[in-house]
């Protein structure tokens, strides 16, 4: 089954198409991570010799995987000796620059002049540098590292599209919520943003924070 | 020389705005500028009755907007005590889709060569409503009360204006009590300006005399004893550009510290 030359991404069904950038996995949103799993598995057994052995692209839509659920489709994967290559190479397609106050000072980093406040959100295909704030209520979605010089007190995604090696660093951190790849984390109850500057990473299968 | 056309926002409802527009306005009528007030919150008007002009509607808004009132001076209603002060009041039985950003420039235009200051009583929300409000405006003040979801909708709202190209609006904190920043159960000064970082225009202390005067009819900084009063007062000043150290509420040193240090710190 292919799906239309326009293709959305919300797939309705499990299917592989090849895309410019690799050969794709498209998982449904709909319906629960372990159905497709099971789907995939059968999928897979029935064509064996085709598929054993290459790297391929997860398109996830909106989905996001908890640990055990990516671990449980590495696991399948691996099975026919197949490995991911990268996540969501679709919606990474999607992140371009919006206002007109960002301006790129090399190609990949997109330089925010200024505080990202309640309500707005900031995207792009690479890292962001934030010159001032980023409030609470506003967003920054980066697929590469996050860097901002002022108080993070809102939601900053990092490595969107599957980068584990993404960083979040800020001068001052107290996030409603960070996110590196697939993985989320909120600060425990309470928590003051320590002073000075500190670098959230993934460790294992968590989101760490350290002192810089 | 024009007016300075000048909204009053805050996203949330409930924070002052009317209020805040009542004494400002009345405050430089004070002051002999000639001022007129709209109010932009069609389909809730307050500022008539806070004003205490409510009897006196005969045109509004909407009037001038469809131009069925002859002339936007037949809609402009005199204040009961200053005789250079005005209110252009919002229609009550219509809704904000009543009228345009487009009209509301056309109508500010038109008021610009006559009047020193131009006051915008911007409705709650971001919709419709605010954006008619804001599209003749060059200035703003954002009004919000010491409450995490106020300052929230304060930060959102100074986004937005930025996009209307107002990027200095004017900080007015109101309804700070100062016996519970003292104790710590509210945010203080240094607090908000942490998040907002835009410029103090004034500090209204919590007073009950402002319930009083809202119902009367009488803005609060019209009575000599009225602590709100006086905050609102100096607020007038400092939007003439004068000097004016911030008041001690309480007579507490340690806030009045952190008062001047805000004064002077930016």
């Amino acid at each position: 089954m292919l799906l239309p030359a326009t293709s959305s991404l919300r797939a309705e069904e499990l299917v592989f198409k090849g895309l410019k950038q690799g050969l794709t996995l498209f998982i449904p949103e709909k319906e629960s991570f372990g159905h497709w799993l099971t789907l995939l598995d059968q999928r897979l057994n029935a064509a064996k010799d085709f598929f054993q052995g290459g790297t391929i692209l997860v398109e996830l839509g909106e989905r996001k995987l908890t640990p055990g659920e990516l671990a449980g489709l590495r696991k399948i994967l691996g099975k026919y000796r197949m490995r991911i290559k990268d996540f969501n190479p679709i919606a990474k397609k999607r992140f371009v620059p919006r206002s007109k106050e960002q301006s790129p000072i090399s190609t990949g980093v997109l330089l925010v002049k200024g505080t990202v406040r309640s309500g707005q959100r900031m995207e792009n295909e690479g890292d962001i540098v934030v010159k001032g704030d980023l409030n609470p209520g506003g967003e920054i979605v980066a697929t590469g590292d996050i860097i901002v010089l002022g108080a993070l007190r809102g939601v900053a995604h990092a490595g969107a599209g599957g980068n584990m090696q993404a960083e979040i660093v800020a001068f001052s951190l107290s996030p409603v919520q960070l996110r590196i790849a697939h993985l989320i984390s909120r600060a425990p109850e309470g928590r003051k943003g320590r002073q000075g500057p500190e670098v959230a990473y993934i460790k294992g299968e968590k989101i760490v924070v350290e002192r810089l | 020389m024009a007016g300075r056309v000048v909204v009053v926002t805050s996203g949330k409802g409930g924070v002052g705005k009317t209020t805040t527009v009542a004494n400002i306005g009345t405050g430089l009528a004070l002051r002999h500028k000639k001022v007129v007030m709209i109010d932009a919150d069609i389909g809730l008007r307050n500022l008539d009755v806070v004003m205490g002009l409510e009897n006196r509607i005969v045109y509004d808004l909407v009037d001038v907007a469809e131009k069925t009132c002859r002339s936007i001076n037949k809609a402009l209603i005199k204040d009961k005590r200053l005789s250079n002060l005005f209110l252009l009041p919002a229609a009550q039985t219509r809704n904000k889709d009543a009228i345009t950003p487009d009209q509301m420039i056309e109508i500010v235009e038109g008021l610009k060569e006559e009047f020193d200051y131009i006051l915008i009583d911007c409705p709650a929300g971001i919709e419709r409503g605010f954006n008619n409000a804001v599209a003749a405006a060059t200035e703003a003040i954002v009004v919000t009360t010491p409450e995490v979801s106020a300052v929230r909708d304060a930060d959102r709202i100074i986004g937005l204006l930025q996009e209307k190209e107002i990027y200095e609006p004017l900080l007015v904190l109101n309804r700070l009590r100062p016996e519970m920043v003292r104790k710590g159960d509210m945010m203080d000064v240094d607090d908000i300006n942490d998040i907002l970082a835009i410029k103090l225009l004034g500090i209204v202390p919590d007073d009950e005399e402002i319930i009083i005067s809202t119902n009367k009819g009488e803005p609060a900084v019209l009575n000599s004893h009225s602590k709100a009063g006086e905050a609102f007062r100096n607020i007038v000043k400092r939007l003439e550009g004068e000097e004016v150290p911030f008041m001690p509420i309480n007579g507490e040193t340690g806030l009045f510290g952190k008062f001047l240090k805000l004064m002077h710190g930016k």
